[in-house]
């Protein structure tokens, strides 16, 4: 038999270097690691090591000057009543977008992954991204004309001769207002527009993976339509729903835009928030609101891994 | 016996497809029924027309006489195991199996006392409590088979059920599958491309290619006698002789099929026809000898320790009178 001769070619230093990576796999990822590991971990999680720290802090009344000293006082003054409020106010915003949410993402994300076919598909993302490229701030202004007295909304609602309609509704105590623009109902609006994209696409993602035999399976063994829904679809796309209310729940709770440019001057921990470090100067206060929407996430995340919501993203 | 499903002149065009091509069929109440045809041929989607999930666009289909196009698929006395098995994920087996009692309404205790019964029958006692993800190729197939017959269907419809088994497990299935409808008695339409298995398991089969049904009968009658060239290639391997060369075997100008375990080799001169040895398979039991007739070959299969030509040899082809069968060219 005929001995080949295994040739090396002459090796530059880029190959020298890939030939390296080849024999030490490590090496490569802990070189395309490293960047982002730094990143996330100076930046991201020491700042919020930083804010979780100051929430143990107090602030000196007297001088306004922060007492560096481990208290839990600051966390007692979130437990006052207008303070709490403004917790109770946001978490309670965050279930009703999030519900309303899910319910107006579920027909829409149906449709686009049951019936749509690939041109329909296509305006469906067209659709649903859309907004999201445009700017926050454009969109939520535009949206405070909208519904303002002299908006569109107005304006048709007395075309249609429903002006009782609305105005019943507006005069409704908490969340009822002079206009839409200035109620809680007008805030629920806006940050459900925002929001509704990163609902949609979860719960289309988590439908189109339900194979099409299983919904014939379930007519197939006398189920009726109604009965398919209920115990095939349902159960099978709620990981989607709950994936997507992760991101309606977490950013209905951490905005404080939507609420300070429409709604009433009622406010939502984001403006405590900036209000809090900003104007007041009051650090720790503003640091123990700041946890509280990462401690209820903790909670739900926590619940949505349980229902396997991680799979669906 | 009564006709269980009837096809009648029943088409489903898709767009510009024919799937299914005007196809007149009879299955009768209580036999075991097999669709052959090679995949794309419209087989799947007959078994699709007959539970409701797919209609056709012209034709009829009744299901014990009666006409079945306004009743839904969760009304009809039919149940399908689908190829793909369509467990549901995220039910236990024993939820699974279940089903269809649970759509009906049937309380709890009762479902799944019924349910134990049809494991066991499958011989999945004990596996109840497991999620599908947990069981093999093998085990899903059994469950989805227990969970079809939970509502008692008087036609059971299978849609290659057998396609993803390996080879030992496939023939252990096959005979628990004849063995399972003739103790039930109900009508099984079982879809196949695989002829071994429409052979062996059926009492009657269609042939199916290109959306219409080539030919109807017992095995040993398509076996015997391919109607067509078509069925002659699909079912098994018999030789198909062009009128040229029937008419120099036996006089008759007109295609015809030729098994080739009943064709016997000789000296030259000795046979209806003499030949060059082309190639020899060894099959373990037999060798498959092509001969070559000119522009033709004919294969014949001889016992292993008869063989003895060597290849590039002269034969001779022998065959008895009523061997040869006349046959339709398409």
């Amino acid at each position: 038999m005929n001995s080949t001769t295994l040739t090396v070619r002459h090796s530059s230093p880029g190959s020298r270097l890939t030939d390296l990576f080849w024999k030490k796999p490590g090496l490569l990822i802990f070189c395309l690691l490293l960047p982002p590991l730094l990143w996330l971990g100076i930046i991201y999680i020491g700042s919020l090591f930083t804010l979780l720290l100051h929430s143990f802090f107090s602030i000196d009344e007297f001088s306004g000057l922060i007492r560096y000293e481990f208290t839990l006082k600051t966390y007692a003054e979130l437990l006052s009543p207008a303070n709490f409020d403004v917790i109770l106010r946001t978490i309670l915003m965050a279930c009703a977008v999030t519900l309303a949410a899910a319910l107006i993402a579920f027909p829409i994300a149906y449709y686009a992954a049951r019936y749509a076919n690939q041109k329909m598909k296509a305006l469906f993302y067209l659709g649903v991204m859309l907004p999201l490229w445009s700017s926050y701030l454009v969109k939520i202004y535009a949206w405070k004309l909208i519904l303002a007295k002299q908006g569109i909304v107005n304006w048709v609602v007395e075309g249609t001769g429903a002006t009782f309609l609305l105005n019943s509704v507006l005069s409704l105590p908490v969340i009822g207002g002079n206009s839409l623009a200035v109620s809680y109902i007008g805030t629920f609006i806006v940050l459900l527009y925002v929001w509704l994209p990163f609902m949609i696409l979860p719960v289309q993602a988590s439908l189109e993976r339900i194979p099409e035999s299983l919904l014939e399976a379930s007519g197939d063994l006398g189920a009726a339509p109604k009965q398919t829904f209920r115990l095939v679809i349902l159960p099978l796309a709620l990981p989607g729903v709950i994936a997507g209310s992760i991101f309606t729940f977490s950013l209905t709770m951490g905005d404080f835009i939507v609420p300070q440019i429409i709604g009433s001057s009622r406010r939502f921990i984001g403006q405590a928030v900036y209000a809090h470090q900003g104007t007041a100067g009051n650090i720790p206060l503003a640091a123990a609101f700041a946890v509280v929407p990462i401690v209820v996430m903790i909670i739900y995340l926590y619940f949505a891994k349980k229902r396997g919501a991680f799979d669906a993203l | 016996m009564s006709v269980a499903v009837k096809f009648d002149t029943v088409s489903r065009r898709f767009d510009t497809e024919v799937a299914v091509d005007g196809i007149d069929l009879d299955i009768q109440e209580g036999e075991f029924f097999a669709m052959l045809g090679p995949s794309g041929s419209g087989k799947t989607t007959c078994l699709r027309l007959i539970s409701g999930i797919d209609r056709p666009t012209s034709g009829h289909i009744e299901i014990f006489g009666v006409r079945s196009e306004n009743i839904p698929p969760n009304r009809r006395p039919i149940n399908t195991v689908f190829q793909d098995y369509a467990l549901f994920p995220h039910l236990k087996v024993l939820d699974n199996v279940a089903y269809g009692l649970l759509v009906r309404g049937v309380a709890k205790p009762e479902r799944h006392r019924e349910a134990e019964n049809l494991l066991e029958m499958v011989k999945l006692q004990g596996f109840g409590q497991r999620m599908p993800a947990q069981l093999s190729g093998g085990q899903r197939q059994r469950v989805a088979l227990a969970r079809a017959l939970i509502n008692k269907p008087r036609v059971l419809l299978l849609d290659e059920p057998l396609g993803a088994l390996d080879l030992k497990l496939r023939e252990q299935m096959q005979e628990e599958l004849k063995t399972l409808q003739q103790s039930l008695g109900i009508t099984f339409v079982f879809v196949t491309h695989d002829q071994g298995e429409a052979l062996s398991m059926s009492d009657r089969f269609a042939i199916i290619n290109e959306g219409k049904v080539v030919q109807v009968g017992s095995p040993q009658e398509i076996y015997q006698s391919p109607r067509t060239r078509f069925v002659a290639h699909f079912v098994g391997s018999s030789n198909v002789l062009s009128p040229a060369l029937s008419s120099r075997c036996n006089g008759v100008e007109n295609w015809t099929s030729l098994r080739p375990e009943v064709v016997v080799l000789g000296d030259p001169g000795q046979g209806r026809i003499d030949g060059k040895v082309k190639s020899i398979r060894y099959l373990g039991a037999s060798n498959y000898v092509s001969v070559e007739l000119g522009e033709e070959t004919i294969g014949a299969l001889v016992n292993a320790n008869e063989m003895t030509a060597p290849v590039g040899s002269a034969v001779s082809l022998n065959w008895t009178a009523d061997a040869q069968h006349l046959m339709d060219e398409e």
